[in-house]
């Protein structure tokens, strides 16, 4: 192979690890940003999307059911959690992170509990190779980047141009105010909720089509969320995106060029930089709704 | 006599937007200014640059003909300049004494502390008359005995310039009288004081002097009874509290 | 009136003092254990709690006095004990001459940590703390021959004292109850003192303590450093304990159960971090639950506590006690009556 190609090839592997990560950082930056909740068991949300996924595929459903299996899942499982959990810690977040972190312990060991420890992968979806000059181009990365600008954009349109998304935004602002002119922000808080969380399942389904997984994959799949969420700035999907691409290639390359022991420190560092530099992030965001402390 | 502080030319912008400028102001040792002015007048702006809150974008704050421009809340603080806020005025979880023994552990005593020691926490709750509730945490007082654990926290700092921000907001007439009472005897302690709010009644029971704020700029200064007969004041607060 | 302020006083520190007593008194019948001839595995989960025990003591100053919550703190437990098990291997460096440094080098991380952390503030420090704690386990990991990269370090330096081995696990125990209840102690004073005063205020109300010319960031980051003090040497006994370290010992997910017994424990109370420490290194014991079982149960009774308990478990319990008994809401409407009398 031609080293052109090789970066070829390098490209499309980070885009495609950058669109799982995106779409844990849309899930946290929406979460984060605009509800202020800090769930850290949102990677643990994707690890159940591919559970899902992985239970479903070998019950013998096909792939593209799995997908929306997952998504259901996660998402109601979202509902259920914020009704029941996040709700009552709105007013503080430092509680609502902690109530996090006690679900982190207890959905990976549901998991292992009833699904053992061991990594778990199912049968490529899609297991054509095209080959474009010396590229090689397996075709399930290219659906994995596919759905995730679709998904992206989608999601953009219902935050930036809906009605429902302009009172969203309002309600970011001010909540006691947003509450007065008659949007009901705690809906909205919670549907932003169940969006999020749909998003984490479908980045788990999508993740266990591309690599195995095993219940601790969540761990350092939330860090890089909001290392993202942070880089991007708060609330702010453009900045997800586009850090997410960045973080997805760059992991790519140093993967690709062996460096693959040190990828993991990647978005703990640049998060660690951006905050300090810039601390509502590379492109701009909300500084996390304005909360009672 | 030169006065405790000088302030001069001072402004301050937030994005394009002026909320001082160019503000002079000279407090005199031993008064009770008024600082006054309508909502959006500038008059919090000018309280949270001079304590820190906020850098000026240009000007000068001289203390006791120091340079304080710029410095951090703290430092204003242990600099000998007490101050109070609106809305924060005690440490709610903690005890009413606790409280005020806080307030004086983070300050330089004062240069004339050897002829005349600063009141003990303990006498300061009796000034402000809360000593029956000093083991009470802060947080189950009423909202009234709250803005006197305020005003005992910042004289426990040893201030020889005490800013008030609003102090009697949110308090009944019973109250206000039993503040205004309190704020008068501090000028014969050694303490100067200057008072930012825009209820024209309160100012008028405690300042000789008013300076009046609008639109970022000082457009009056004198004699409280001059102040508010000059038009241009009673422009300002036509139709208003006056 | 000078007579009564002075038995004011000399009350006061008669209630600091009772407020140490509990702990003191768990702590001697904990030493006493040994009497019993306990088995080793009891011997070791109890070493392995107190071990924790002596972090949570640090945790608690930073979170329940100073309302900071840090989710890296087995970071700074790991760079106590690579601390030890580097300067044993390279430099022939003992146990006792480890712990000031390794105290040394996990107060210089906390600082390192808790600047950059402290500046960007808010509900991103704790996001940062995890960061930084994950970073440190990366930096373990690809360290090479230096920190032993994934496998880790050995380190079999025996730990005497006058003369005597104290690595039988017996005489260890002892020593780790003895270094316990220094770290409780440390603690209580802290807590008695206008230090402690002073990281409270900035708990209630940072705007409120800067007004009153205490210097936030500082006090804050002081803190942090504090609360490493206390994970280095928690760290160098771990090391000599287990005479082997690994980088995923100091991980996040091990942040996650420090501040999870803390929390458990109750961070505000001076018993909290012994009760949390205990509880959560014997519980499985005591209900026969597998790790898994266990970790499952830990998770719902942090939920639980946040959710419906504050102060922590032991907060809840004494709160309940003195509702129940000793009628302290009687006496508080008895005050609030004089006070209104005295108006």
């Amino acid at each position: 192979m031609r080293a052109v190609d090789i970066f070829i090839q390098q490209i499309l592997n980070g885009l495609s690890i950058a669109s799982v990560i995106t779409l844990i950082a849309i899930g946290v930056t929406l979460i984060f940003g605009l509800t202020g909740i800090i769930n850290f068991a949102h990677g643990e949300f994707l690890m159940i999307g591919g559970i899902v996924t992985w239970l479903a595929v070998s019950a013998g459903l096909g792939f593209p059911l799995a997908v929306v299996l997952a998504i259901l899942a996660v998402g109601l499982m979202g509902y259920i959690l914020e009704r029941g959990l996040f709700r009552f810690t709105l007013e503080r977040p430092t509680n609502g992170f902690i109530v996090s972190l006690g679900l982190i312990v207890v959905l990976q060991h549901v998991v292992v509990l009833f699904w053992n420890p061991n990594q778990k992968s199912i049968p490529r979806p899609l297991t054509t190779v095209w080959e474009v000059g010396g590229v090689r181009i397996a075709s399930v990365r290219v659906m994995v980047i596919a759905i995730t600008i679709a998904v992206v954009a989608l999601s953009f349109r219902m935050i930036t141009a809906s009605r429902y998304g302009r009172a969203l935004r309002a309600s970011v602002e001010d909540r006691d105010t947003a509450a007065l002119m008659g949007i009901p922000v705690r809906r909205y808080i919670t549907g932003v909720f169940v969006l999020g969380s749909a998003l984490a399942g479908l980045g788990g389904a999508l993740l266990i089509a591309l690599f195995p997984i095993t219940p601790f994959t969540g761990g350092t799949m939330v860090m890089k969320g909001f290392a993202v969420a942070l880089i991007g700035g708060l609330g702010n999907i453009y900045g997800a995106v586009a850090a997410g691409l960045i973080l997805g290639i760059v992991e790519g390359f140093s993967a690709g060029y062996g460096f693959s022991q040190w990828t993991d420190a990647y978005s703990f560092a640049l998060m660690i930089l951006v905050l300090i530099v810039r601390p509502h992030g590379l492109f701009g965001g909300t500084s996390g709704p304005r909360m009672a402390s | 006599m030169s006065p405790i502080l000088a302030i001069s030319g001072l402004s301050k912008q937030f994005g394009g937007v002026t909320a001082l400028a160019g503000v002079d102001l000279a407090i005199e040792e031993g008064e009770i200014l008024g600082v006054v002015g309508p909502n959006g007048s500038g008059k919090t702006t000018l309280f949270n640059v001079v304590t820190g809150v906020h850098r000026p974008s240009g000007g000068s704050v001289l203390f006791r003909g120091q340079d304080i421009t710029g410095l951090k809340p703290h430092a204003i603080s242990r600099a000998g300049i007490g101050y109070t806020f609106q809305q924060a005025m005690a440490f709610a979880g903690l005890g009413v004494l606790e409280n005020v023994q806080i307030a004086g552990e983070h300050v330089r005593a004062r240069a004339d502390s050897t002829a005349n020691p600063w009141p003990t926490p303990q006498a300061l709750l009796d000034f402000v008359g809360l000593s029956a509730v000093a083991n009470e945490k802060a947080g189950v007082l009423p909202f009234g005995s709250l803005r006197l654990l305020g005003l005992a926290l910042a004289l426990a700092t040893r201030p020889s310039l005490l800013l008030l921000d609003e102090p009697a907001a949110g308090l009944n007439d019973r109250e206000t009288t039993a503040l205004v009472g309190l704020v008068r005897q501090l000028p014969g302690h050694g303490i100067t004081v200057c008072v930012i709010d825009h209820d024209m009644k309160l100012m008028q029971m405690l300042c000789r002097r008013l300076a009046v704020l609008d639109f970022g700029s000082k457009i009056a200064d004198g004699p409280t009874e001059a102040v508010l007969a000059d038009p241009k004041v009673l422009e300002v607060y036509l139709g208003g509290d006056l | 009136m000078k007579e009564g302020l002075r038995q004011d006083r000399a009350g006061s520190v008669f209630k600091a003092l009772r407020s140490l007593l509990p702990v003191l008194v768990i702590l001697a019948l904990i030493a006493a254990v040994p009497l019993f001839s306990p088995s080793n595995r009891f011997l070791s989960l109890a070493i392995s709690a107190g071990i924790n025990v002596i972090a949570l003591y640090g945790l608690s100053v930073l979170f329940g006095q100073t309302g900071i919550l840090s989710m890296g703190h087995a970071a700074l437990v790991g760079v106590g004990a690579y601390a030890a098990a580097i300067l044993a291997r390279d430099f022939g460096v003992g146990f006792w001459a480890a712990l000031p440094a390794a105290a040394l080098a996990s107060a210089v991380f906390a600082m390192i940590v808790g600047i950059p952390s402290l500046r960007v503030g808010g509900h991103h420090f704790v996001i940062m703390t995890f960061a930084f704690g994950q970073l440190l386990a990366i930096v373990l990991t690809n360290g090479g021959d230096y920190t032993g990269a994934a496998t880790g370090l050995d380190l079999a330096g025996p730990v005497t004292l006058f003369g005597a081995d104290m690595s039988d696990l017996t005489r260890y125990y002892l020593m780790v109850v003895a270094f316990v209840t220094s770290a409780a102690v440390a603690s209580w004073a802290i807590i008695n003192s206008s230090y402690g005063r002073t990281l409270r205020a900035i708990r209630e109300n940072e705007k409120l303590a800067a007004s009153l010319g205490i210097n936030v960031g500082r006090h804050k980051i002081g803190a942090f450093v504090v609360s490493g003090i206390f994970a280095g040497i928690s760290g160098v006994l771990l090391a000599y304990f287990l005479g082997h370290i690994s980088p995923s010992q100091f991980s996040s997910f091990p942040s996650i159960y420090l501040a999870l017994m803390v929390m458990i424990g109750g961070a505000r109370l001076i018993e909290g971090p012994l009760a949390g420490g205990i509880l959560v290194a014997f519980l499985p014991e005591v209900l026969n639950l597998d790790p898994v079982q266990s970790r499952i149960v830990y998770g719902v009774c942090l939920i639980a506590v946040i959710m419906l308990l504050p102060d922590g478990l032991i907060g809840g319990i004494v709160r309940a006690l003195r509702a129940a008994f000793s009628g302290k809401p009687k006496q508080e409407t008895q005050q609030r009556g004089a006070a209104e009398a005295q108006r």
